[in-house]
């Protein structure tokens, strides 16, 4: 390589990554604007001039979040549902993951391409035949009616079924040899070796349960029973100007799911590209 | 020792039970429910033992001539072109740029792009609601600093979809940045290095090698993008609230408005069993594609 | 027999002070009368400690709340008690979501017709049955900064915009801020369809139109009197003279906040103007009966009531249905407070009081309501209904400048008519 070229190539190289830094600060910059006006005064967030940083910052939208409202219901039951889904979610998909991995039983088959089939199907077009059937169950307004329709998600047992197939037969040889039960070889065997798999996804299955919209928006009627992230968009104590309040309520709706990505980066990357069916 | 092909059946549906029970309650029955919905005349939620009436075909019958159909039909499609292929080279583009990056300074470049993905899209709706806000935007100061005249744009309908549509992709974009990453880091090193004595440039390297390598994650990622982005609800009825939604309809929303909000449960399901088609057709059609284009390379 | 019902009534009030009572309530009142309602609230909670608390939830005004509301009623959750506007209770008398208030209701709480003029009570009265008691008369108003006016000299001896008695008057005070260097002379809702609704049928009752004629929407030259509604306003933004794209908390925050001269909007605002002013935050400002722009004065108005959801359990006789009467007819005697949030309150024993008609601006637009005209009464009327929902679709692109109004006119003709 002539030494004019191999310039060119570090000097192109710096562009880009200056580029992308400072893009990377511009993508970012909107959460940042949202947090730092959730600080301001509302006379200030409404001033015709910007102002990066309060003059004199405030946490008194917060206190009037964490007072006035129901959020502390709402965190409540956001926590609820989503631990619910993830919890059930996870350890159904690992059930079944394992059952069409290791096992030989008439209907493998059929059940594999429900699997696949439910993969196509929009759960949104199903919201009308949800709502008839968790009213007519009398599940309305409670954790466990939102939380079942939003246990369709086949990518965790896609996942889960090919990691089972990689661990070697010999494994399953010897604590068959042991004369081991099916369950002890799945609890001493098989899910041991893949922890970081379900940490993996039992976090994101947690950020997406957080995170829905929807039907948790379509299920609850009343405002103490609404997660936070419909709650936020429903309910309104404002008037006048409050655009800094409702900032706060939603960088306090924003924060649990940002902590949790910001302590697992790795697993939660782990589990995006594993979703996707690719190996990490 | 060999166990018997029975007790292995039985502790396979032992442990599968679970997961069918659920699948069977709030995935068959409700698709199979929400056909047989289709064809009748029904409210959302019948009162006492009053029973729905057949209407046969009528609720489709209807469709063709149903101006909001039609809104929520080209809007949606409008809204899938104009977030499927831009999204998807937006996240190429970043992911180039961040591989570049080694250590701390990538980690936190990439955490930078990624944040936006785990937001609640409520919370995203609150930040760029303000940050675009017609009276009071940081955007707008920009713009009057700029010169640029002011825009509405969450209240006009020229505005409001592409700025749905780029609101989307700040906030999906993560996503697909991950998969890029992790495609562009199982291409081999020393391809690069053969490129390099080869004295290639930086674009033919790219187009002679990273996106032939890169086709099967560009076509992942297109794939899902598809498929995620017709079912498009949540953004569009929050950026919607105070402004104009009979404008903005999509088709998730115009299922929730005959719905809920007209009380109208049979014209709704026929609504919704047209996008279920869609999506699975596309799907198909899609898979299909992908695969006649993996055979020719 | 006064003393009697007394006793009856005190009776049952024993009974609910036994087992303390909690009665959830659900308005939309997110503007500055929210704040009021709150006192009010709080005010009922102290006077009835150990008795009836109120659980009060302000859900986001409009088509989500309604939507809320018949998905609640429909599935037996609804709350024990809300606000509702009079001008769609013939919809929701059609779709079953109120019950009706009873004649020993209306005794228990100690109300009677009398109470109300005879058009508030007629908003409330489907096919001879009541669905709602009425809280308040709210029509929509014009605001305006006295000191923006003064400086483009159209500001009278008296203290009120010059121009009001006609078309050719107003725009002249419109061009007059505009050239003093006011960006918005006025301020409206111009992003959200149905706020604008509001002012259209004013414009159209100025002119004697109807919306409803013997079961046909827009009938004869009705069409036309739509128009030249719309055509008006349309005029003002092309001459950029009205606030253009703007949703319903920045329609308010560029009136307070100097930007607008003037703005059209709901007496619900009062409050807020009067909060800011008592901090000092806030220019000379008043309220007026909106200016004649065709034939004669004419004001759009409906009413907030209470009403009752079906299907929730508060039955005849239970003790629930006995705090959530009390609660009704506790806040019906007290609504001279009410009055502050701007409301010409129901309850006529108030508004023939002498306090009401001391209190300003109050005063200053008591004067429209001979000129109220309420929506028609129609299943397909009221807000977040049909009718709004049509015509506020095409009122956006109109009020804006991308839409024609005889085009818009002929779409919602259109539409009314296929409903």
């Amino acid at each position: 390589m002539t030494s004019a070229n191999a310039r060119r190539f570090n000097i192109g190289g710096a562009i880009i990554t200056i580029i992308t830094v400072i893009a990377a600060v511009l993508w970012a910059f909107p959460i940042y604007w949202g947090i730092v006006s959730s600080f301001k005064l509302e006379d200030e967030v409404v001033r015709p001039y910007i102002e990066l940083w309060p003059e004199t910052p405030t946490l008194r939208h917060y206190w009037f979040a964490l007072t006035q409202t129901q959020i502390g219901s709402w965190y409540l039951n956001s926590v609820a549902t989503a631990l619910g889904v993830t919890v059930l979610t996870v350890s159904t998909s690992l059930l079944v993951g394992y059952a069409i991995s290791q096992l030989r039983f008439p209907g493998r088959r059929p059940l594999w391409w429900l699997i696949l089939a439910s993969f196509m199907v929009p759960t949104q077009v199903l919201i009308i035949n949800h709502f008839v059937l968790i009213a007519n169950m009398g599940l309305l307004n409670t954790w466990a009616g939102i939380i079942l329709p939003q246990l369709i998600h086949p990518v965790v047992i896609i996942v889960y079924k090919q990691f089972f197939d990689q661990v070697p037969r010999e494994f399953r040889e010897a604590a068959v040899m042991d004369n081991a039960s099916e369950f002890r070889i799945l609890t001493k065997v098989y899910i041991p070796m893949n922890w970081g798999v379900t940490t993996a996804l039992s976090i994101v299955t947690f950020i997406w349960a957080w995170n829905a919209f929807l039907w948790p928006f379509l299920a609850v009627t009343r405002t103490e029973m609404m997660t936070i992230t419909v709650g936020i968009t429903q309910v309104s104590d404002a008037f006048g100007v409050y655009y800094a309040r409702q900032l706060a309520s939603a960088v306090l709706a924003g924060f649990p799911v940002a902590l949790a990505y910001l302590l697992f980066q790795r697993r939660v990357t782990q589990a995006i590209t594993l979703s996707a069916g690719i190996k990490g | 020792m060999i166990r018997n092909a029975r007790k292995d059946t039985l502790i396979a549906y032992v442990l599968i039970a679970p997961f069918v029970a659920i699948y069977g309650l709030i995935f068959v029955y409700p698709t199979i429910d929400m056909f047989i919905l289709s064809f009748q005349d029904a409210p959302l939620i019948t009162f006492g033992p009053q029973t729905p009436e057949w209407t046969g075909l009528d609720n489709y019958t209807r469709l063709p001539d149903d101006r909001r159909f039609g809104t929520a039909f080209w809007n949606t499609a409008y809204f899938v072109l104009l977030t499927v292929v831009p999204g998807t080279l937006v996240a190429l583009a970043i992911a180039m740029g961040i591989t570049r990056l080694s250590g701390r300074l990538q980690a936190l470049v990439l955490a930078l792009f990624f944040l936006p993905y785990i937001l609640p899209v409520s919370v995203v709706y609150r930040i760029w609601d303000w940050t675009l806000n017609f009276q009071f935007g940081i955007a707008m100061h920009l713009f009057d600093v700029l010169g640029i005249d002011r825009v509405p744009i969450f209240k006009t309908s020229t505005w409001f979809m592409p700025a749905v549509a780029f609101v989307t992709i700040w906030w999906t974009c993560g996503f697909s940045i991950l998969l890029f990453l992790a495609g562009l880091r199982a291409i081999p090193t020393e391809i690069y290095e053969a490129a390099e004595l080869d004295n290639a440039g930086r674009w033919t390297v790219f187009r002679k090698l990273t996106w032939p390598l890169l086709w099967p994650i560009t076509a992942l990622v297109l794939t899902i993008q598809l498929i995620l982005q017709l079912k498009i609800f949540d953004q569009v009825y929050l950026f919607s609230i105070g402004g104009r939604p009979n404008d903005n309809l999509v088709m998730v929303y115009y299922i929730y408005q005959r719905a809920f909000q007209n009380d109208d449960g049979g014209r709704a399901a026929a609504i919704a069993v047209v996008l279920f088609l869609i999506v699975i057709v596309v799907s198909v059609l899609n898979f299909q594609l992908l695969r006649l284009a993996e055979r020719k390379t | 027999m006064k003393h009697l019902m007394g006793m009856a009534l005190g009776a049952t009030l024993a009974t609910a002070a036994q087992a303390q009572e909690t009665v959830v309530w659900w308005d939309f009142l997110s503007g500055g009368d929210g704040v009021r309602m709150k006192s009010l609230i709080e005010d009922f909670n102290a006077a009835h400690e150990g008795e009836i608390t109120i659980d009060a939830t302000t859900l986001e005004w409009g088509v989500p709340f309604y939507t809320k509301v018949q998905t609640s009623v429909a599935v037996g959750e609804a709350p024990d008690i809300m606000t509702y506007h009079a001008s769609r209770i013939p919809l929701a008398v059609s779709q079953g979501v109120l019950q009706p208030i009873t004649d020993a209701d209306w005794e228990q709480m100690g109300l009677s017709q009398d109470d109300f003029a005879e058009a508030t009570w007629n908003a409330v009265t489907v096919d001879g049955e009541q669905y709602a008691v009425p809280l308040d008369t709210h029509p929509i108003v014009l605001y305006y900064n006295r000191d923006l006016l003064e400086e483009a000299g159209r500001l009278n001896e008296d203290g009120t915009p010059m121009g009001l008695d006609s078309r050719e008057g107003f725009e002249e005070t419109l061009a007059a801020l505009k050239d003093a260097g006011v960006e918005y002379p006025l301020a409206s809702v111009t992003a959200d369809g149905n706020f604008m609704y509001r002012t259209i049928y004013s414009l159209m009752g100025q002119q004697d139109g109807e919306l409803l004629t013997d079961g046909e929407f827009l009938a004869g030259d009705n069409a036309e009197k739509l128009q030249n509604a719309l055509s008006v306003l349309q005029e003002w933004t092309n001459n950029e003279w009205q606030s253009t794209y703007t949703d319903y908390p920045a329609t308010v925050a560029l009136f307070t906040s100097g930007e607008a001269g003037m703005m059209i909007n709901g007496v619900w605002e009062v409050p807020t103007m009067k909060d800011l002013a008592d901090e000092g935050r806030l220019f000379d400002w008043g309220a007026v009966e909106l200016p004649i722009i065709f034939d004669h004065a004419s004001t759009y108005a409906d009413s907030h009531a209470f009403a009752i959801p079906a299907n929730n359990g508060v039955d005849e006789g239970t003790a629930k249905r006995d705090a959530v009467l009390e609660v009704i007819s506790w806040i019906s005697e007290n609504s001279l407070f009410w009055a502050t949030a701007g409301h010409i309150p129901a309850n006529s024993g108030v508004t023939a009081s002498e306090e009401y008609s001391q209190m300003e601006p109050n005063a200053t637009y008591s004067s429209l309501t001979e000129n109220m005209i309420f929506d028609p009464q129609s299943e397909f009327s009221g807000v977040a209904g049909p009718m709004f929902d049509v015509m506020s679709t095409y009122f956006v692109p109109t009020l804006n400048g991308e839409m024609d109004p005889a085009e818009a006119v002929e779409e919602i003709q259109y539409e009314l008519n296929d409903m």
